[in-house]
């Protein structure tokens, strides 16, 4: 796919999808910095690769490789990524703004999901990806993205239960 | 009950990222699009028609083992016309050599590569340059030069940051 979008688009782009982009990293990297630099990384390499800017699939999957690239650079951080998710399998607490205490109690529910139920449900949810689009950043079929989707939507239901 | 809780989820708003983020993607987009530093993809490579014919032409050049070396005739003719530099040399066994100089008169970034084998990507680098050779007889103190053309391409290994 030639990549025709003006360097406008892509600045429009990147400011539209950064909060997505952002909250998808931070499932593997704990600081926001950290996140914003692999959200940074993924995105540039996107640009230079020549790639369709509505190829939103393979930009996840950059970002998704990125991340996964920084914890495997710095081996304190691997193990203590590893310790985190071997603990509980959960991530950083996404940020989100202005939570009350009904939606803290869903984020925290959310935290506690599986890792695969998790990022499949951030793509959805927040980054609006089909699950074609969430099969292919994943590399698994459409159906096995639908299933944690739905198995993400049925763990959040048993601990949350909306006011 | 499910659209209830995607309701829910969809009403959670991500923080929006630092503005220092936005400001270092654009100075990075506009940094790599003024310097041309596109990854050049592999299979992006273009067939080089130009490049093809000539490797044709020289696979037929060796296979047919077509000859191009002077026949005595205007072997003689040259020898007693301008004498090669190994005779010349051969000639003035008072040569000696008295430096070498690279000028580089160009230096091109092509981007961004992805060797075979490699680990990583790397910057390919080719540089132009004309070397010239010089020698001095001991005797007389004339000089001789030679200059010629050089290309030399660098891979310089890259990090992923």
């Amino acid at each position: 796919m030639e990549n025709v979008a003006t360097h406008e688009d892509w600045k429009v782009c990147f400011s539209e999808l950064a909060p997505g982009l952002v909250l998808f990293a931070r499932q593997w990297v704990r600081s926001p910095a950290d996140a914003e630099d692999v959200v940074q990384d993924a995105f540039v390499r996107f640009w230079r690769r020549n790639l369709s800017i509505k190829n939103r699939a393979l930009l996840h999957a950059a970002v998704r490789s990125a991340a996964l690239d920084l914890i495997r650079r710095d081996n304190r951080r691997a193990r203590r990524e590893v310790e985190v998710f071997g603990e509980a399998e959960r991530s950083v607490q996404p940020q989100f703004e202005q939570l009350d205490d009904s939606q803290r109690q869903l984020v925290a529910a959310l935290d506690h999901l599986p890792r695969d139920q998790r990022e499949v449900l951030v793509m959805k949810i927040w980054n609006e990806l089909t699950f074609a689009e969430i099969a292919e950043a994943l590399g698994v079929s459409q159906n096995t993205a639908a299933s944690r989707y739905r198995y993400g939507l049925a763990a959040l239901k048993k601990t949350f239960q909306p006011q | 009950m499910n659209e209830e809780l995607e309701n829910e989820l969809k009403k959670l708003r991500p923080v929006r990222p630092s503005a220092e983020l936005i400001s270092r993607v654009e100075r990075a987009l506009a940094d790599a699009g003024e310097t041309g530093a596109k990854i050049i993809r592999p299979e992006r490579f273009r067939v080089n028609w130009l490049g093809l014919g000539l490797a044709a032409a020289a696979t037929f050049l060796i296979l047919a083992r077509v000859d191009f070396r002077p026949t005595e005739k205007t072997k003689q003719t040259n020898v007693s016309a301008t004498p090669s530099l190994q005779q010349k040399a051969a000639a003035l066994p008072n040569y000696q050599a008295t430096g070498l100089t690279q000028v580089v008169y160009s230096k091109r970034d092509e981007g961004l590569v992805f060797p075979r084998g490699a680990e990583g990507p790397s910057r390919r680098v080719r540089t132009a340059k004309r070397e010239t050779f010089r020698w001095r007889d001991r005797q007389s103190g004339a000089q001789l030069a030679v200059s010629y053309p050089t290309e030399e391409v660098t891979l310089i290994p890259v990090s992923g940051q």
